[in-house]
């Protein structure tokens, strides 16, 4: 008999490490349960797990239907074990998490691995986002060593990485990841160009390119009437000289806002991306002549109390 | 008093009359009149005036008198009058730098016209040199201060130019034509370079070249100007500016109008020898520029007398001579260019109301630097331009534009000759030359004249020049 009963509770305190993902209870009122200081309503956005306590024990089930002693015969025989190991600390998840994630290592660790550099790259949650998630204050030091877990976990051989492993590292995952949002792959139409859209500062293009030999056209004006300095010109189609096809293309381009400078690094955006249209392969090489990446640098606002952006006024001593 | 003393004053009064020079009627201001009732010499009574009067600084004004500085002041050179000017304005065409270009071979009369040589860099001569630096057809804004000597390029509309000229000198037929056009194109195209390319073809062909270099110089008022008697409406006649072109004129074409002599005694009020030169006209012209008027129109007539050499008539600039002038008339109105006796002269011309009876070409030429905005001679162009070559397509008269009657009306049938990009043959020979000139130190291939090229704008020859030469990194 108490053997049974051991058993029955050994495989309740196992029951929530089997179990993924973690149940969920559906109660309103989870939060009720919180000791925390109430957040401010932006971090609550973040999506919050439902939680509730243990079960309570139904001893009069546990006693059996036939007897009347109201579960004071079990209560006196039973050993109580509860279902987490955490039971008896104020709020489980955070330790049940741990376990669990040691308790996976442990029939894991014999895989086969990757270098660290090598792993599949993964934004993992923040401590913040982690607290919101659980609610519940967990320690920084703490959520590193599971986290140290966690990355162990991800350098297992992408080949061979199980599915409960995926699953289980599902819970420490952003919700967006790097790379998850994949633009629309650009189209050449059935004129033969490739449309880009570039900005700097505030300053905004959209430049075609197409096959040819090397003319280009800024608001219908050729690159010397419409860019006095060399050097702007040299920008605006930096993406095709750095690249060496500045004679296999045509470019046609609308810009405005901002000065001359923001119009011609506009420009160097917009013709890089239709160039990548044509040419996808191009993109490292354009990417080292540093044409890819938007520069977000604009002018710094103005406050109050300032002559400029940071300037103050001068110090005057009365 | 007695009246020795009074005798003494009268004669010491006489004295001072006589001490002064009688004054040249036009410079009464100049000197100070002495008056009759002061028994002291003006000019010493005005340097001992000047002395004493100089003003007591004001009080509290600080007077600095560092002695030791006064001695600097006259260490530091001022250069002499016009020496600046002299320098600012001084055209260089050779670089001893600059390597010489073997290939390099100069245009001459018999292939001047020739389209054989498009597409290639030549030389001019150095007779030409001479005579077009006599006609100022250089310009300092150019590149020729970095080559050994000058070359230009021989472009598309460099031979369609020189078909005209083959043209205007009667061709096969052997009827001599005038040939008038308007060089338009974008900023530093090469509208004055292809102005040049048209005088420099005239004069190996040993035409008769008139150049006027800036237009802007017969109208900013810099030089003196008078109404021509008898002339109705009033014309203005530009004395100097007439003798300094006669004797550009005589100097660039030395050669030909030494050999011309006058068929009749000239209009001009200065003794002229009978079956004197061309040459000897015009220098009558410059040596009295009150008849330089009268010379020119000799000189012209002699020109057009059956027999003679084509004429080229060249003008730079031209959107200067088509608005009012910066002179002005006896009641204070402005007087247009137009009534200017030369530019009445080089506009009866251009708008083809007189022919040149031995042939010639009348080459004008817009600028887009230094240059006035004229709506009419915009819209004269742009229709011009459109009949040539979009017909279909003719622009309309903005009705709330002031238009210029004058200058619509003579460029009513006016042909353009539109001076767009290098092509990539072209600009890669202009490359070339370049490079050889040790100019340019990088290797000419496709990929790199390809890139000069798209970057100067489709072959823009000045931005391309720019771009290879002058900004050189």
């Amino acid at each position: 008999m108490a053997q049974r009963d051991l058993s029955r509770c050994l495989l309740r305190a196992i029951a929530p490490i089997s179990r993924t993902p973690r149940p969920i209870f559906a109660s309103p009122v989870a939060r009720c349960l919180s000791t925390t200081t109430p957040r401010p309503a932006e971090l609550l956005e973040e999506p919050q797990e439902r939680f509730k306590a243990a079960e309570p024990f139904d001893f009069a089930k546990e006693d059996g239907p036939r007897s009347g002693g109201g579960g004071k015969r079990l209560l006196r025989t039973l050993r109580i074990v509860p279902a987490s190991p955490s039971y008896f600390s104020a709020k489980p998840t955070f330790t049940d998490d741990f376990v669990r994630l040691s308790a996976l290592l442990r029939t894991v660790a014999t895989l086969p691995m990757v270098a660290p550099i090598d792993a599949p790259k993964v934004a993992w949650k923040t401590i913040d986002q982690y607290r919101i998630m659980t609610n519940e204050p967990v320690r920084t030091q703490r959520f590193h060593k599971m986290m140290h877990i966690v990355r162990r976990l991800n350098c297992i051989h992408p080949s061979l990485m199980p599915e409960e492993v995926l699953q289980a590292m599902q819970r420490f995952k952003k919700d967006s990841q790097p790379g998850d949002i994949v633009p629309n792959p650009g189209v050449i139409d059935e004129l033969g160009r490739a449309k880009g859209v570039g900005r700097r500062k505030t300053s905004s293009a959209v430049a075609w390119v197409v096959e040819g030999e090397g003319e280009v056209l800024v608001n219908g004006k050729s690159l010397t009437q419409f860019f006095g300095r060399l050097h702007d010109r040299e920008s605006a189609v930096w993406a095709l000289k750095a690249t060496q096809r500045l004679d296999k293309y045509n470019v046609f381009a609308l810009t405005q806002g901002g000065g001359v400078t923001g119009q011609a690094e506009a420009l160097t955006l917009a013709v890089a991306k239709a160039l990548l249209v044509h040419e996808p392969a191009l993109k490292p090489a354009l990417r080292r002549a540093g044409c890819v990446t938007r520069d977000m640098r604009k002018v710094e606002r103005k406050k109050a109390g300032h002559v400029k952006a940071r300037k103050m006024p001068t110090w005057v001593k009365r | 008093m007695s009246s020795s003393t009074c005798i003494r004053r009268f004669s010491r009064l006489s004295l001072d009359r006589t001490a002064h020079p009688p004054i040249a009627s036009r410079s009464l201001l100049a000197t100070p009149q002495t008056s009759c009732f002061s028994t002291t010499a003006a000019q010493h009574a005005s340097a001992q005036g000047k002395k004493g009067m100089a003003a007591a600084p004001k009080r509290g004004a600080r007077t600095l008198n560092i002695k030791k500085n006064k001695k600097d002041a006259a260490v530091a050179k001022k250069p002499a009058p016009g020496e600046r000017k002299a320098a600012r304005k001084r055209i260089v065409l050779s670089n001893n730098n600059a390597l010489e270009v073997e290939t390099l071979t100069d245009m001459d009369k018999s292939t001047a016209l020739a389209n054989k040589h498009e597409g290639q860099v030549k030389g001019i001569p150095d007779a030409v040199v001479d005579a077009l630096r006599a006609v100022e057809a250089f310009k300092r804004s150019q590149g020729w201060s970095m080559f050994r000597r000058p070359a230009t390029l021989i472009r598309k509309e460099t031979t369609q130019l020189a078909e005209l000229m083959s043209q205007a000198e009667g061709g096969e037929e052997g009827k001599p034509k005038t040939v008038r056009r308007i060089l338009t194109g974008e900023r530093l195209n090469g509208k004055s370079t292809l102005l040049l390319q048209g005088l420099t073809m005239a004069f190996l062909r040993q035409w008769v070249v008139i150049n006027i270099p800036d237009a802007m110089d017969i109208v900013n008022a810099h030089t003196e100007y008078a109404p021509l008697p008898g002339s109705q409406p009033t014309q203005y006649s530009q004395e100097t500016y007439t003798a300094t072109l006669l004797s550009q004129i005589a100097k660039a074409n030395d050669k030909v109008l030494s050999s011309l002599t006058v068929t009749a005694a000239p209009n001009i009020p200065v003794p002229f020898p009978a079956k004197g030169s061309l040459k000897q006209l015009a220098e009558a012209g410059v040596a009295n520029p009150e008849a330089s008027w009268s010379v020119f129109v000799a000189l012209w007539n002699e020109l057009t007398q059956p027999g003679r050499p084509p004429i080229m008539f060249a003008l730079d600039n031209l959107a200067h001579i088509m608005r009012n002038s910066d002179y002005l008339s006896a009641d204070v109105k402005p007087i247009h260019a137009h009534d200017l006796t030369l530019i009445s002269h080089f506009v009866t011309y251009l708008s083809g109301s007189k022919l040149l009876p031995n042939g010639g070409v009348v080459l004008a030429s817009t600028s887009k630097s230094n240059t006035p905005t004229v709506s009419a001679l915009d819209f004269s162009l742009e229709v011009a331009e459109a009949k040539q070559y979009s017909p279909n397509n003719m622009p309309q008269w903005n009705p709330y534009k002031k238009a210029d009657q004058r200058v619509i009306d003579c460029l009513k049938d006016i042909k353009v000759l539109k001076i767009a990009g290098l092509s990539k043959n072209e600009a890669r020979s202009i490359i070339e030359y370049y490079a050889a000139s040790g100019m340019l130190r990088a290797k000419v291939d496709d990929g790199f004249v390809t890139e000069k090229w798209s970057l100067a704008g489709m072959g823009n020859i000045g931005e391309l020049e720019r771009a290879s030469v002058r900004l050189r990194l």
